[in-house]
């Protein structure tokens, strides 16, 4: 039983070749050159579609963000071996930050709240104006993008930190800065969600709508984590560091999380549907419309019912072709999602896919990823020197 | 002769360690021997390979009781609010599922817990009142710090002798026939 002095064997460094830094700020820049044109031949589309993809682009980094910070405050050692993964997406949380400005430009196509004359003669709107207007709207935004920024930076950095010095003790200033890390995002990310996605349909109002955004969040994160897994072992990267042991943590977490998902949002949809208060249904009621009422049932159906029932057996939580197909699955319809949240605010009666929403997400995507490969490659692959990596290394898969 | 060997309950032999352990749970595995436990005062890594034990049948019961809460609890409410007593609820109508989830849910977990809870006595022969291993004054340090492997009897390759020697080979120590009475 040699596992209690387990060695790192892989190389730990992205290899020349695989670096996708360039090709994904490539592919971010074309794309949002040509959301940039849509943007002139319909704006309204444009900035809908631009919100969609930037807050399912932001969900992962956010989900990476509270996932680490977790793990350094219960001081796991199973996830040790996959940390740069989320380590990468959130250390330039600040730079991503930037590209909330068109938002904050399109405020007035976006949230009618923004529409003095509109608000003046609704009551409803009139009661919330001191949360919902223009300059506390933008202050609220830049203390959002400050805190992840800040948070996402140390993190990253402190973590890298430990690579080049050889100091353990700095597992200890990670867990100091998680620990009030948790809460303080719990609160930014469930006012985030209630700026971004439900103020669009500035009547309505669903408490628990923080909740909802990051249980959907966090469902999405593993899939990532699963996908970018098997894509270094693709390529022969860690494939004896990242063990079918780790793989089916993984599959593990995604399976609770999906229950979880399916909690939260049911929990939403119930309370309002058996209230039954015009104001409140109205929301539920846009997205049983029309074609928006297949979305509403292939949402239930693939991002509950089929993972629930694929990963109710143990053995098939680790295993490569399901993991690999539903999360592919699992991440096209957290866009999906995203879309029905959005969407219907602007097209009442049924889903209609605009060529901007496939612009705005290569274009906003090449430019996350870009930014996600230029912190894989700058460091180790997995974190060299933390204490933690040892047990993650020796950890055992047991029928 | 042959009536004292069949109310033999198997041979009991303690070795030093957790590896010991193992290492004579697989040889003994590799012997063709099918009825045989091990006992320690902890779980031990590696010991399902060593037997070669198969995965539990628990998560099947579970299932099972979980599909048959979910129909029952079903059948129940639909029996109640569709077909013997309909009751206008704001409108709503009779076969209101989403209001009946929490429900299913509830009894799903419920029966789920059951068939846990009971089919794991079940597998493991519980409740009852006694066991022959308890006969031997030894055996209670597999509690404390005993590592113990015993071969029943009642294993078709079983014969006196030759489980001696070969639990002896493997340096086993305190060897005792442990017998129901």
């Amino acid at each position: 039983m040699d596992s209690h002095s387990p060695k790192l064997t892989d190389s730990v460094s992205l290899p020349e070749h695989l670096d996708a830094t360039k090709t994904f700020i490539g592919i971010g820049v074309v794309g949002l050159i040509a959301s940039f044109v849509g943007f002139f031949l319909d704006s309204k589309q444009f900035f809908f579609s631009y919100l969609t993809s930037f807050t399912f682009f932001s969900s992962i980094a956010l989900a990476s963000l509270v996932l680490l910070m977790i793990h350094h405050v219960t001081k796991s050692s199973w996830g040790t071996v996959i940390r740069r993964i989320p380590e990468a997406f959130v250390s330039k949380l600040w730079v991503w930050a930037l590209f909330f400005l068109p938002v904050i430009f399109g405020i007035t196509s976006l949230y009618k709240w923004t529409n003095e004359a509109y608000v003046a003669n609704d009551p409803i709107l009139l009661g919330k104006q001191a949360y919902l207007n223009d300059i506390f709207f933008i202050v609220r935004q830049v203390l959002y993008f400050s805190i992840w920024g800040y948070f996402g930076y140390r993190l990253h950095k402190v973590s890298v930190e430990m690579d080049r010095t050889n100091d353990w003790g700095l597992t200890i200033l990670l867990r100091k800065i998680s620990a009030p890390g948790i809460p303080i995002f719990a609160l930014t990310v469930a006012f985030a969600s209630f700026d971004w996605l439900m103020s669009l349909d500035a009547h309505w109002f669903s408490t628990m709508f923080g909740v909802y955004f990051f249980a959907m969040s966090f469902q999405a994160i593993f899939p990532v984590l699963i996908l970018f897994t098997f894509w270094f072992h693709s390529k022969g990267l860690l494939k004896n560091t990242i063990r079918q042991s780790h793989i089916y943590d993984m599959g593990a977490w995604f399976f609770g999380f999906t229950v979880f998902y399916a909690y939260i949002a049911f929990s939403q949809f119930l309370l309002i549907y058996y209230a039954n208060i015009p104001e409140e249904t109205l929301w539920f009621y846009h997205r049983m419309e029309g074609s928006w009422s297949f979305i509403t049932y292939l949402l239930l159906a693939g991002r509950f019912a089929l993972p629930f029932v694929i990963f109710l057996n143990r053995d098939r939580k680790h295993s490569r072709t399901l993991l690999g197909i539903v999360s592919v699955l699992i991440l096209a319809l957290h866009f999906v999602e995203l879309h029905w949240i959005v969407m219907p605010t602007l097209h009442h009666h049924g889903m209609s896919l605009s060529w901007l929403d496939i612009t705005t997400f290569f274009g906003l995507g090449g430019v996350f990823m870009g930014l996600f490969f230029m912190m894989l490659k700058k460091n180790n692959l997995v974190p060299v020197h933390d204490p933690g990596l040892k047990p993650s290394l020796a950890k055992e898969y047991h029928q | 002769m042959s009536t004292e060997s069949k109310s033999l309950y198997g041979i009991l032999a303690e070795v030093k360690n957790p590896k010991k352990l193992i290492d004579i749970a697989s040889a003994v595995e590799r012997g063709g021997y099918r009825k045989f436990d091990t006992f320690s005062p902890f779980p031990i890594h590696g010991m399902d390979k060593a037997m070669s034990l198969k995965k539990s049948k628990l998560g099947w019961i579970v299932l099972g009781h979980g599909i048959a809460g979910l129909i029952g609890g079903f059948s129940m409410i639909y029996f109640m609010s569709v077909a013997d007593y309909p009751l206008n609820i704001s409108g709503k109508p009779f076969m209101n599922i989403p209001a009946w989830v929490p429900i299913l849910f509830e009894l799903t977990v419920l029966l789920s817990a059951f068939g846990a809870v009971f089919g794991m006595f079940f597998l493991n022969g519980l409740p009852r009142l006694n066991h022959p291993l308890f006969n031997s004054e030894n055996f209670k340090k597999a509690t404390d710090n005993g590592f113990f492997i015993c071969i029943e009897s009642e294993d078709p390759k079983f014969d006196r002798t030759e489980v001696q020697k070969l639990l002896e080979d493997h340096g086993a120590e305190n060897i005792e026939e442990i017998y129901p009475d």
